[in-house]
């Protein structure tokens, strides 16, 4: 347990650096000095000390358990990583996340943050290729389990990435859809202030800060065990700073869709996957191969 | 059993179980049940276009309890749906989470979020025939619906498990969820919540049910 909270605090502080991250490389492809890469530890830090209240208008219950509920959601996850449990309890806790949105942005009142949360459901679609994600990894593995799935890749030599590169761009595509400043981040857009999280601030703000930083956290360690491997520790911090960057990369150089090409992209890609997905049944299964 | 089995209710040969999976969303399911009984709605601020003006709405008295009514009897089927071990109970419990959507919304006195439920209510209702149809084929030709038994009796027909998925998305999920992106226009965070909440949990447990059947 105690090992736990130490990768927890960790994973806290490794989240901020790597959105810090984020937001440095956007700035610096945009010829901008962008703000230092701790910028979001100093964010969150001054966000916990700022005056908090609620909002009169907000349903007040509900405007504190939805950030309460991140928080457990995020570190309920990364336990599952940490532990290597089901990759369908991953799956799950990554689909309730949609409800953080969704209620984040309901629960305040303000019109900015319920157009966010209605976003946010229309955008559902980016769900569906990462369960079928889920199904071609488990076509190949015959497992669920985080931790046995990272192990064979490693023993057979066989990076999950390698065999099955549609589902590995399907959870780079989920990674990139919940990025800050990202083509397909509709549910906080600019013209909405910050979207869904506009109306929680001071405390709230700073623990919705520390629930994004563990999502992130846990996602890039998520792709990297499932996709390449059990590796040492300094090469999986190496991997998600890679992934980082690249996510950001394309953060810069695109724009912001609009909601409407948002689910259009999602959905070409659900039915590309899900064909891949279907394909791959039909050669390991009906066809008798296993790796 | 695709995942550790923590519980066990048994009924006959129906045997209503809790895994480490289904746990996960029984907790959530209830922390949202529990929320929608102590939370009161929010005051939606409206913006007065073309001012700088916006005023707050009051949601009706009778209005939060019917919604509070409808959001805990949809939270109630979305725990059953959670925990039962028996696939028609499942289908039954999915098509009664379809109706209490709409019930959430239908006291709300908005064209634009009872147009969006009417034609959610339509999708619903469709999406009914070919749950059922997957339910009524698992009988056909496996002789029991109970989920605990179809584990150790090999796969299910792949046309079934993949009628009753059909019907689970045609419940809520893209890309039938289109409507209900507006019905979640109608004031009441914490019912209104429900909606989605009930959709997703369901969507999770039926991916356990066709990985286990």
């Amino acid at each position: 347990m105690i090992a736990f909270l130490l990768l927890l605090i960790t994973a806290v502080f490794a989240g901020l650096l790597l959105h810090g991250l984020h937001r440095k490389v956007i700035a610096r492809i945009q010829s901008r000095p962008g703000p230092p890469v701790w910028q979001e530890i100093l964010h969150t830090l001054k966000f916990s000390f700022k005056q908090t209240w609620i909002p009169r208008t907000a349903s007040q219950v509900m405007y504190v358990a939805i950030v309460l509920i991140a928080v457990g959601i995020w570190v309920a996850a990364l336990w599952v990583v940490w532990t290597g449990a089901s990759l369908l309890i991953l799956f799950a806790l990554y689909m309730l996340h949609k409800i953080i949105e969704h209620g984040t942005g309901l629960s305040s009142g303000s019109p900015y943050t319920k157009f966010g949360a209605i976003r946010s459901v229309m955008s559902a679609a980016a769900e569906l290729p990462l369960l079928a994600t889920v199904a071609i990894v488990y076509l190949f593995w015959g497992t669920l389990s985080i931790g046995e799935i990272a192990a064979l890749q490693i023993e057979t030599h066989t990076p999950t990435i390698l065999v099955a590169f549609p589902a590995a761009v399907s959870l780079y595509l989920i990674i990139l859809s919940k990025a800050h400043y990202g083509p397909f981040s509709v549910i906080e857009a600019k013209e909405l202030v910050s979207g869904y999280w506009t109306e929680h601030f001071g405390g709230w703000r700073a623990l919705l800060n520390i629930a994004m930083g563990l999502k992130t956290v846990v996602l890039l360690s998520a792709f990297v065990l499932l996709f390449i491997g059990a590796v040492p520790w300094w090469l999986m911090i190496i991997l998600m700073v890679v992934l980082m960057v690249s996510v950001s990369f394309i953060c810069a150089a695109t724009p912001m869709l609009t909601p409407y090409q948002v689910v259009t992209v999602q959905t070409i890609w659900t039915v590309i996957v899900v064909l891949y997905a279907a394909v791959v049944w039909l050669v390991l299964y009906a066809g008798g191969i296993i790796i | 059993m695709f995942e550790q089995i923590l519980l066990t209710l048994p009924f006959g040969d129906i045997v209503h179980y809790l895994s480490g999976y289904t746990v996960v969303l029984f907790a959530f399911a209830a922390m949202f049940v529990i929320l929608a009984v102590i939370s009161l709605p929010e005051k939606p601020v409206d913006i007065v276009f073309g001012t700088d003006g916006y005023y707050t709405k009051e949601i009706p008295v009778d209005l939060m309890k019917f919604q509070r009514f409808m959001a805990i009897a949809c939270g109630i089927a979305t725990i059953g749906a959670i925990t039962t071990g028996d696939v028609f109970n499942f289908t039954l419990f999915a098509a009664f989470i379809g109706i209490l959507n709409i019930g959430i919304v239908a006291a709300v006195k908005n064209k634009h979020v009872l147009d969006a439920a009417f034609s959610y209510g339509l999708v619903v209702m469709m999406a009914t025939v070919p749950l059922f149809a997957g339910a009524a084929i698992i009988a056909a030709t496996c002789g029991t619906l109970s989920i605990w038994e179809l584990a150790g009796t090999g796969p299910a027909p792949l046309v079934a498990r993949l009628l009753i998925l059909v019907g689970v998305l045609g419940e809520g999920m893209a890309p039938f969820y289109i409507g209900k992106a507006e019905i979640t226009r109608a004031p009441g965070a914490p019912y209104i919540l429900m909606i989605h909440v009930s959709s997703l949990l369901l969507f999770l447990r039926v991916v356990e049910i066709l990985l286990t059947v």
